[in-house]
């Protein structure tokens, strides 16, 4: 078996999909499942001024027309928020805004941060109830690979997506993961299977050269560390991240096994 | 939770390796890639001069550090679609050879990266976690090569050949490619 792979500069990483076959030739329609990553990216960037998402915040409260996959994607950040009481809030843009980890288009005139019932969702409208910043960044990134996933399953026997760090394969291929410490040391996690990882990394303090950042709405504080979760999916193991990361230590493995991952 | 039984990795055996390089396309395949529908494909490099170099550093922002380009014109039945440029960037853990197609309207018609390079400074260890599984027996036939980088961790930023990008398009402003 060979491994064919491609990557590009995508979703503000490097996205890497490939797939082990038997011949050397280019397999058909590799481009598509860049493609529909970038779809997800086009429609759910909050740097993007034009996205959906952008125009759901900048919409002062009137209802949006949204793609579907949008639609879905708010969805899943709800009902995600919903089942994991808050601790991943798809809500707290306003906030990132503040410290500078996410651009303001137009005015800054947003709360820190709501909760998931402030996004408002009827057939392929949404509408904000209160003056929130939606970030779907904790889940976007994921929903994008699994969406590529789906696709290269109904023309591929196995492979896998790596959107900087959230990885997931499907199909006899085991990938090798390590993860990439704070410090740049590498450790071996073991191989990934029909499975998603995703990490999340937590800096001792905000640097704005790289923006990346995770905050707690409760009192609970965000624990400092490369937080990685497995999951099947990969937007679930992107929001596990983010809960994981504010979850008490003694409560981390009862949270995520009752929201469908594993911490490791 | 069933679920949750099935989630772990599967351990393997160590891997030793600090540095990776992964080869995604050739040069070659890069072309056909970037531009499928073209018939041929010429090689049309240049050699900038310091005075070229500096004005692509006024446009871009970023400095021109080579002063011969690779480049590929594709053609189709004798009309330019485009051209192909070869770049390299150097990122904080990672190095990079990407080419970007560049239609005559200066428009970015693809970016594939060529090859990826990631060194660090650590050590690889194996991670408590694992330990436990080491001595387990691998069942499936299919593996990777060992030194395969599947990182999962802090994301890193594509930022580098974003801007290389910029600085290519800066360049087909100040030397018009033939």
């Amino acid at each position: 078996m060979i491994a064919f792979r491609r990557m590009r500069p995508l979703l503000g990483t490097y996205v890497e999909v490939g797939t082990l076959t038997e011949s050397n030739a280019i397999p058909p329609d590799f481009g598509s499942y860049f493609e529909i990553i970038e779809k997800v990216h086009s429609l759910l960037s909050f740097h993007d001024a034009k996205s959906d998402l952008s125009r759901l915040n900048g919409s002062n409260g009137q209802a949006v027309e949204l793609h579907p996959l949008s639609i879905r994607v708010l969805k899943l950040a709800k009902a995600f928020s919903r089942a994991s009481n808050g601790a991943f809030n798809p809500t707290v843009g306003g906030s990132l805004q503040k410290i500078g980890a996410l651009p303001i288009h137009g005015k800054l005139n947003s709360l820190d941060f709501g909760d998931e019932t402030d996004i408002y969702i009827y057939g392929n409208t949404a509408k904000l109830l209160r003056p929130i910043q939606v970030t779907l960044d904790g889940i976007a990134k994921g929903y994008a690979v699994d969406l590529a996933i789906n696709l290269m399953r109904k023309s591929l026997s196995n492979g896998w997506v790596n959107a900087g760090g959230d990885l997931r394969a499907f199909g006899s291929v085991e990938l090798p993961v390590q993860r990439r410490a704070l410090s740049g040391e590498m450790e071996s996690l073991g191989g990934l299977k029909e499975m998603a990882i995703a990490s999340s990394l937590v800096r001792p303090a905000f640097d704005k050269h790289f923006p990346s950042w995770i905050l707690s709405t409760s009192q609970a504080p965000v624990h400092k560390g490369v937080w990685s979760v497995l999951s099947k999916k990969a937007w679930r193991a992107d929001a596990l991240t983010k809960v994981l990361c504010t979850a008490d230590p003694s409560e981390q493995t009862a949270i995520l096994r009752r929201l469908g991952g594993v911490a490791i | 939770m069933s679920l949750n039984r099935h989630l772990y990795l599967i351990p393997l055996a160590s891997i030793s390796a600090i540095s990776y390089a992964t080869e995604y396309l050739s040069s070659e395949q890069a072309q056909k890639v970037l531009f499928p529908e073209a018939d041929t494909f010429t090689a049309v490099p240049i050699q900038l001069t310091d005075e070229q170099k500096d004005q692509i550093k006024q446009l871009a922002g970023v400095r021109q550090r080579k002063s011969e380009v690779q480049i590929w014109r594709a053609d189709k039945k004798g009309e330019v679609l485009g051209w192909m440029v070869l770049d390299e960037v150097v990122g904080k853990h990672e190095f990079i050879t990407y080419s970007a197609a560049l239609d005559p309207k200066g428009k970015v018609l693809g970016i594939e990266i060529l090859n990826y390079r990631e060194t660090h400074g650590g050590q690889v260890r194996d991670s408590k976690w694992r330990k436990q599984f080491v001595g387990k027996v691998l069942s499936d036939p299919f593996k990777l090569d060992k030194d395969v980088a599947n990182i999962s961790g802090a994301t890193l930023s594509c930022r580098n050949v974003l801007d290389g990008v910029k600085r290519l398009l800066a360049m087909q402003k100040v030397v018009s490619f033939k």
